[in-house]
């Protein structure tokens, strides 16, 4: 019996995204990186166009990170202190583009200054040529204050700013506006708070294609399958034409799988979790890759390992 | 089109382009067509002519190009006795002015006579010189850096917008305080021009106000072609942050109309020039406030509102220069439309949402309006313009300090709005978040609405200095925070005067009396426009509440006119205006626009709604319903259970295990989840017998709405209608139900089969 294999029309199209730009572009990235332009649902190869895999960004931070697990530390090893060198391993371990985390403060408690922010953005920027996406530390007056100075120091080069939040959105845009950057709309798991975002921000001038959105994931076991959903929904809206929802949508997977007790314990567990870093590999590792299934398009990670397994499970899916 | 007006534009235009052509011809000659030409720090060449033609003046030779396309916006001056609409030959004769004087300062850079020299001003901050030093001189265009970074707190919102100041101030002290005024309101100020030869830099010079961009303030230039400079600006704004590309020349227009909050001050006499300039600041969007006596453009078109308004100085009322200068730059901000932010709400207790539920007991009250004692009420009313003066807060009558501890006094809390987009519809709406706004202050409770207001005020917060004028000012910030969007001004009379109180109460029971009169005139069928809520599609992903004027949202919350003030608010927000469209049904309430919104906003998941019948495609649920409606197919009828209800009722289940069945975003024909108020709606399931269908009612609902059931009894024409419903204390199975219903005689026995 030959099972016939339904195939839905969609009418709608993701937005194709390309972030960083190469000397002809005005930056100084080796190449750029585009997502999205999907015409149908994750790797739904026979139903339509599925032109670009899912990417992996890996994220490093500005300062040694001091809320991270010993295990992620251990893997990048002394790289850590310095980001130039660990955007270069970051790199070499298979990362498609680069996520610098800015620092609310430096050894214990001074702020971040502006002039920090630029000069760690340009260590990076001259020590790696991937596309570079930087967040700032994640309190409204710093975000503002540390992502326009990191703006005008990148001025050109199409990087990717975060976060945009509906309180907090419209210096980042602006800074982005004036510089030809990216940015990255953060909504709290909702369909419609989603597209309201995209809205507003696409309101201040910035075109669909300079936006990425990040739904906000979680990790397996604390609500993932809730993030999952809207994230399909999403998509789903998309390709049914909605056109504030054809954005690609990023995912912050390595932050998310690393805050929970699975990965961060290593004693006083049960038993029957198993050893703890393999445990906590598979942890971001099996959020990845059901993000992935959900519409992600560039997933945020951490550990190395995980990142290589993922690749293996891009790689198949991507059919080669 | 004032003629007056167009006459001298149209003359100042050709003047000026005619001293240009014969400027640049000298300078070709003497200096060679070759000579570069370049405004310094800039990428935009010179930027009007750049935005306008896509041309890239680069020597005074690309120059020619120019000023022949300005020959060609050129027009004769209306004839005395021919009058036609002089709108558009003003406007051509503006941008021929601007290209004109784009070319003149061209011109004068070529020649090195830009920027202007000024001995003796130490700019704090400005556009470098290396051959200048930064001392002696004013600024000129403006670099592309400063551009940037004004130019994101411009789109961000933190600066609301610019004021070019051109001429002379009435007097030194006016200048200054004009200037203090804007600054004092975060708006950038550019000054360019004269009036006889002074020029509002000189004053501001004199008075030894620091100019610069470390102060806000730049001086351009003395004359009025130095205008150009903030046109210019405003032009590589929309390039840098409208994303636009050169010659895009409309659109960058409109760009600078929405987004970059302008205007023009035109201080002292306006000659031709000046008004040449005026039009061209007028193409973009940016209208001009003059304070002398010139004939005013009125109705808007080009510019948002008005074009040109006259506000001569002598004539300001005021006691002082501030003053006058604070009435001026106030109503330039209103023509422009600028908007007044407030983040902060100025009280002496702690203020937020956090308190919101707070309980001031009688032991610990300093004082009370309202309750038992005393009466306080509250009443919001839309008022002309000019009528409003905002920030205005006023305290009549007797303090708080005239009061004992524990005492209580009438109040009253009188609120005038005034707004572009405000509407009498929207008074009720803002009216109920008096209740919010006041409770969210520390030790502050407020209960009720309208007359049967009752405030009180807690002992620990009469301590810290909370006074009856904080009412005010909680009342003030949060209105211009909250609904900014269709609050321009609001002034505020706190009354506790006896008999400015009891004037003010009839008023207000008028005012309250004829919404009611209007809320029953309400419609369906009076209005075009139903709106949607989709707020709570973040749990239930498939559901649409359609609000018509007689039905609410299905959590109480949200009735027609919240919804139509909130879109007002929030125009990308969960409440969208749905046109009704072709009507396909009357009876059980079919409309083209409902179902083509309903499926686009339920992705697709819901086809057809109708507004009026439970039997066939009802309004989908989400969970948050006050009522659950459901049918008894024994009874013919329908019951209707409250959510404060815990029995069980004679469907065989209780509310929690209905919601079950009810929610979920899924048209379940048969069962439907409701507000409390659309019971009492005369399209409450019309298309299936309306209000006689119910045959049990959750007693809960009975009690607390006796009232209004009691008027809908009667309008049914069975004014024992109420008595003849069961509740749960009757029964709560459906043998008992129908041995009652059999027993009272209900009507829904003997009404149409339902199936
Ligand atoms: S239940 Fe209320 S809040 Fe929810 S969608 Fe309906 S009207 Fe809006």
């Amino acid at each position: 019996m030959t099972v016939e294999i339904p195939v839905e029309k969609w009418s709608g199209k993701v937005i194709e995204v390309a972030l960083g730009a190469t000397a002809e572009e005005g930056g100084t990235r080796t190449h750029a990186v585009t997502v999205g332009g999907q015409t149908t649902l994750p790797f739904l190869h026979f139903e339509g166009a599925i032109p670009y895999p899912p990417r992996i960004a890996i994220e490093i931070s500005d300062q040694r990170p001091g809320d991270w697990s010993p295990l992620l530390l251990e893997a990048w090893g002394d790289v850590v202190k310095d980001p130039a060198a660990w955007a270069k391993a970051a790199e070499e371990a298979g990362a498609e583009l680069i996520l610098l985390q800015l620092s609310l403060t430096k050894d214990g408690d001074t702020p971040v200054t502006v002039a920090d922010a630029q000069a760690v953005t340009r260590q990076v920027l001259d020590a790696t040529g991937l596309p570079l996406i930087v967040f700032g530390p994640g309190q409204v007056d710093a975000d503002n204050e540390l992502l326009v100075a990191v703006a005008e120091e990148a001025s050109g080069e199409r990087l990717l700013l975060g976060i945009c939040e509906e309180k907090n959105y419209r210096t980042i845009v602006a800074a982005a506006l004036a510089h030809n950057h990216l940015v990255t709309a953060r909504t709290a798991m909702d369909v419609n708070l989603a597209k309201q975002l995209n809205i507003l921000i696409s309101d201040m001038g910035l075109p669909l294609n300079r936006i990425v959105m990040d739904p906000t994931s979680a990790a397996l076991g604390y609500g993932m399958e809730y993030g999952y959903s809207v994230m399909e929904r999403l998509r789903i809206a998309a390709l049914q034409g909605d056109k504030m929802t054809q954005l690609p949508m990023l995912v912050t997977v390595g932050y998310e799988a690393w805050r929970q007790k699975e990965s961060k314990v290593g004693v006083g567990v049960p038993e029957a979790w198993g050893e703890w870093e393999e445990r906590a590999i598979l942890w971001e590792t099996l959020t990845t890759t059901t993000l992935i299934e959900s519409g992600a398009d560039i997933v945020i990670m951490r550990h190395p390992e995980a990142v290589r397994r993922a690749r293996v499970f891009i790689d198949r899916l991507m059919g080669k | 089109m004032s003629r007056y007006i167009a006459t001298r534009a149209i003359r100042g235009s050709n003047a000026l382009v005619a001293e240009a052509e014969a400027l640049l011809k000298q300078a070709v000659e003497e200096k060679g067509a070759d000579t570069p030409v370049a405004f310094p720090n800039t990428a935009y060449f010179l930027p009007v002519t750049f935005g306008m033609l896509a041309h890239e003046v680069n020597t005074l030779g690309d120059l020619e190009f120019s000023l022949a396309h300005a020959k060609k916006l050129l027009h004769p001056l209306p004839e005395d006795n021919l009058w036609v609409p002089y709108l558009g030959e003003t406007l051509d004769s503006g941008m021929a002015t601007l290209l004109a004087a784009e070319a003149i300062e061209g011109v004068r850079f070529a020649y090195g006579e830009e920027p202007t020299l000024y001995p003796g001003l130490e700019l704090a901050g400005s556009t470098s010189y290396p051959q200048l030093n930064g001392t002696g001189h004013l600024n000129g265009p403006i670099d592309d850096i400063q551009l940037r970074s004004w130019g994101i707190q411009l789109v961000d919102g933190r600066m609301p917008g610019f004021a070019a100041l051109v001429g002379a101030a009435h007097s030194n002290e006016a200048a200054v305080a004009i200037v203090r005024e804007l600054q004092r309101r975060n708006i950038l100020t550019f000054l360019c021009g004269n009036t006889n030869g002074r020029s509002v830099i000189d004053q501001l010079h004199e008075e030894g106000v620091e100019m610069g961009y470390d102060t806000y303030i730049v001086p351009f230039g003395t004359d009025t072609i130095s205008a150009i400079y903030p046109l210019g600006f405003a032009t590589r704004s929309a390039l840098t942050f409208g994303g636009l590309k050169a010659g895009q020349w409309r659109d960058i227009l409109i760009y600078n109309k929405f987004r970059v909050f302008a205007f023009v001050l035109a201080l002292g006499e306006v000659d031709d020039l000046k008004y040449a300039a005026a039009a061209g600041a007028i193409s973009y969007g940016f209208p001009t406030i003059a304070d002398t006596v010139i004939p005013e453009i009125l109705p808007t078109g080009v510019t948002r509102y008005e074009h040109v308004i006259s506000m001569p100085w002598n004539e300001i009322e005021a006691e002082t220069e501030e003053e006058r200068a604070a009435k001026m730059v106030q109503r330039a901000i209103e023509v422009r439309g600028v908007k007044v932010k407030i983040t902060e709400v100025p009280v002496p207790v702690a203020y937020g949402s956090a308190f919101e539920g707070e309980v001031v007991r009688r032991a610990d009250m300093r004082a009370e309006f309202g309750g038992k004692n005393s009466r306080a009420f509250e009443y919001l009313l839309m008022a002309p313009m000019d009528e409003v003066e905002d920030g205005k807060i006023e305290l009549i009558g007797p303090g708080l300090d005239t009061l004992d501890e524990g005492g209580s006094m009438d109040l009253a809390l009188v609120v005038e709005v005034a707004g572009r987009k405000m509407q009498e519809d929207f008074e009720p709406v803002l009216e109920r978040q008096f209740h919010y706004f006041i409770n969210g202050a520390s030790g502050i409770q407020h209960i009720g609405q309208r007359d049967i207001t009752w405030i009180r005020i807690s002992k620990a917060a009469a301590e810290k200095g909370f006074d009856l004028k904080h009412f005010g000012d909680i009342l003030y910030a949060r209105f211009h925070a909250d609904f900014g969007a269709i609050v321009d001004k609001l002034q505020i009379k706190i009354i506790t005067d006896p008999d400015l109180h009891a004037e003010w109460l009839a008023k207000a029971r008028e005012a309250y009396d004829f919404r009611n009169r209007r809320l029953a005139d309400l419609t369906d069928d009076a209005v075009d426009t139903f709106y949607s809520c989709i707020l709570c599609q973040s749990f239930a992903p498939t559901h649409v509440c359609v609000v018509s004027p007689q039905r609410l949202g299905l959590c109480g919350a949200y009735n027609w006119l919240d919804c139509k003030a909130s879109y007002e608010i929030n125009p990308t927000g969960p409440n969208q205006p749905i046109q009704k469209g072709q009507c396909l049904d009357d009876d059980k309430g079919y409309f083209a626009g409902v179902n083509e919104y309903a499926k686009m906003a339920s992705q697709g998941t819901v086809e057809e709604v109708t507004m009026y019948s439970i039997m066939e495609n009802p309004m989908t649920a989400c969970g948050c319903f006050e009522c659950i409606v459901m049918v008894i197919p024994e009874a013919n009828g329908v019951m209707v259970v409250s959510r404060e209800d815990p029995s069980m009722t004679p469907a065989g289940m209780t509310f929690s295990t209905l919601a079950g069945i009810a929610g979920g975003g899924l048209q379940t024909p048969g069962i439907m989840g409701v507000g409390k108020f659309y019971l009492t709606s005369p399209k409450f399931v019309s298309a299936d017998g309306g209000f006689k269908r119910i045959v049990w009612m959750s007693s809960f609902l009975k009690e607390t709405m006796a009232e209004e059931f009691k008027q809908v009894a009667e309008r049914e024409g069975d004014p024992d209608l109420i008595a003849k419903i069961a509740d749960e204390t009757i029964c709560t199975d459906v043998e008992g139900l129908l041995a009652y219903l059999e027993s009272v005689g209900h009507p829904a026995l003997t009404m149409d089969m339902m199936f």
